[in-house]
């Protein structure tokens, strides 16, 4: 039953892949471009899978998360520039999702808004105090594979498989090369989200996974961010498929779930309004714990969901405070799916403080005895660091440039 | 972290920037969006007129594309514009305007077949007339 425990990867890789900015630019990309952009999904999944198999290997070889080799490898003074650009870009992030959560029950309830959103947060706050992280991970997880409708309302569409096919072909036809070059980091940039590797890795250790573990590593690494590019490709594919030949600009969450009520009707929308509930509310909790990990790790706190809140309060304390200013900001009106794209972009200017510190201790002999990195990983960490480099340099000179993907 | 913070919000205000002159590239691009708006508008009316939706989904979708037509409409009617392209950028904000009403429509009768069906034409021949002005 091994493969059931694979429920670490996929809420990781559904947060981190289709959380509501990504879910927006996934098909806007797609209502932009066509397929165009396939290919760069399939680059950031392979990325994303690298790192995050590095990271659980060093989290099941040393005990040791993201934020521990962060504080070790960069120093302190380097160390609390990366701690402060996660965090804000956890928090902002944290907001959005919470502020998703809300939208998705308004869509499903017809309610207002702003209770909506006190509810969210109550909700999700209660979540995280009374069930055990196994649980979180199992019905968050789990309960995003709704999000697959995505995948059937792409086939029910009837796309042009052979202009499909040729996305995965690296490629550009367009006379907005500028625009083009904003999606493509920007896709790149979601699928490589630092707090994903954060919370995968915090969550090996929560699992208590050891040498014996890293086959369930590795497996965990390659469905669960290959499931999250599935979905990202089926995202693209609705996108091209309806939205780009009517000129739609998806800009709301309602127009996506829109693209699963055109092909499949009613069962289709509420499905698509589960699975994006799910997703949303784990990208939530990624976010969440990641805040409170990076913080207690980079301290040197007791941390960890498996403990009671009494034997580690300063780490409970941080998540709350965390849900409670995420509350309070969304409350403000700040638009969820704007803000997350934002943080998408910014976050990819820190990717290499995040990703430097893991390609390090994965080579480090003292930590990682035999189980370092072989050649073929440093050969794929490397080609990868100068991927990051690209897209932290370019991310926002194109934001501007492009008015936001306006242009 | 004063530079930062101030550089922050210049990002912030160069990518959401909506306010100021109305010129061709920005008549084209608020053209192109509130078809987008009519277009979306009428895909989801045929799907009440076929009973393929839920009365919440559709009430609070058409509202969100209602508002945000609305808000177009309110900006293009008020900003200054670029020579020779006023009477374009007036006649776009009341195509804006028609959009608003029509999804305010859908948004009242979520469930109703009957008036969903009776949008599809107007909102498409809204969409048809953002459409050539964004030419």
């Amino acid at each position: 039953m091994k493969i059931f425990n694979i429920a670490l990867g996929i809420l990781a890789a559904i947060g981190g892949f289709v959380d509501i900015g990504d879910l927006v630019f996934n098909v806007s990309a797609g209502a932009t471009f066509g397929y165009q952009l396939l290919w760069v999904v399939v680059i950031g999944v392979i990325g994303i899978i690298v790192y995050s198999e590095m990271c659980g290997r060093v989290a099941a070889v040393s005990g040791k998360a993201v934020f521990d080799a962060v504080r070790e490898r960069l120093g302190f003074r380097t160390g609390v520039v990366a701690l402060v650009s996660a965090q804000v870009v956890n928090l902002m992030t944290l907001t959005a999702e919470i502020g998703g959560i809300a939208i998705c029950l308004q869509l499903l309830s017809g309610l207002p808004y702003r209770w909506l959103i006190l509810l969210a947060g109550i909700g999700l706050g209660i979540v995280v105090w009374v069930t055990s992280f196994d649980w979180i991970e199992r019905i968050f997880g789990y309960g995003g594979l709704c999000m697959l409708v995505f995948a059937v309302a792409a086939v029910k569409l009837g796309p042009d498989w052979g202009a499909v096919a040729h996305g995965f072909v690296p490629h550009m036809k367009t006379d907005s090369p500028l625009l083009y070059a904003y999606f493509a980091v920007g896709l790149l940039g979601a699928a490589m989200t630092p707090y994903e590797v954060y919370f995968y890795s915090s969550g090996g250790v929560e699992e208590q996974w050891g040498p014996k573990d890293l086959g369930l590593n590795k497996a965990n690494a390659m469905l669960g961010y290959g499931l999250g590019g599935f979905l990202s490709f089926a995202l693209m594919i609705v996108g091209g498929a309806l939205f780009l030949g009517k000129g739609i600009e998806p800009e709301f969450l309602g127009t996506i779930t829109l693209g699963v009520e055109v092909p499949l009707g009613q069962v289709g929308l509420l499905l698509a309004l589960v699975g994006i509930l799910f997703a949303v509310g784990g990208a939530a909790i990624d976010t969440m714990f990641s805040g409170a990990y990076n913080l207690a790790q980079f301290l040197g706190w007791e941390w960890g969901r498996y403990r009671h809140p009494s034997g580690a309060p300063r780490f409970t304390l941080t998540w709350i405070v965390l849900l409670v200013l995420a509350l309070g900001a969304v409350m403000t009106g700040v638009d969820p799916v704007q803000l997350t794209e934002y943080a998408v972009i910014f976050s990819a200017v820190a990717l290499p403080l995040t990703y430097v510190p893991i390609l390090l201790v994965a080579n480090d002999r003292a930590y990682m005895r035999e189980y370092g990195n072989g050649r073929l990983a440093n050969v794929f960490g490397l080609i990868y660091l100068v991927v990051i480099v690209i897209i932290s340099v370019t991310a926002i000179p194109l934001m501007i440039l492009t008015n936001g993907g306006q242009n | 972290m004063k530079r930062l913070g101030a550089f922050t919000l210049l990002v912030f205000a160069l990518a959401g920037c909506n306010g100021g002159t109305v010129d061709d590239h920005a008549l084209k691009r608020d053209a192109e969006k509130i078809a987008s708006l009519a277009t979306e508008g009428g895909l989801l009316a045929n799907d009440v007129s076929k009973g393929a939706s839920t009365k919440p989904f559709v009430s609070v979708h058409a509202q969100e594309l209602s508002q945000a037509a609305s808000n177009m409409s309110d900006a293009l009617a008020e900003r200054p514009t670029s020579p020779g392209i006023e009477r374009d950028v007036r006649k776009l904000s009341r195509v804006a305007a028609r959009v608003s009403r029509h999804l305010d429509q859908l948004h009242l009768h979520p469930t109703d077949r009957a008036v969903a069906a009776s949008l599809k034409g107007p909102l498409a021949r809204d969409a048809d007339a953002a459409n050539r002005l964004s030419k």
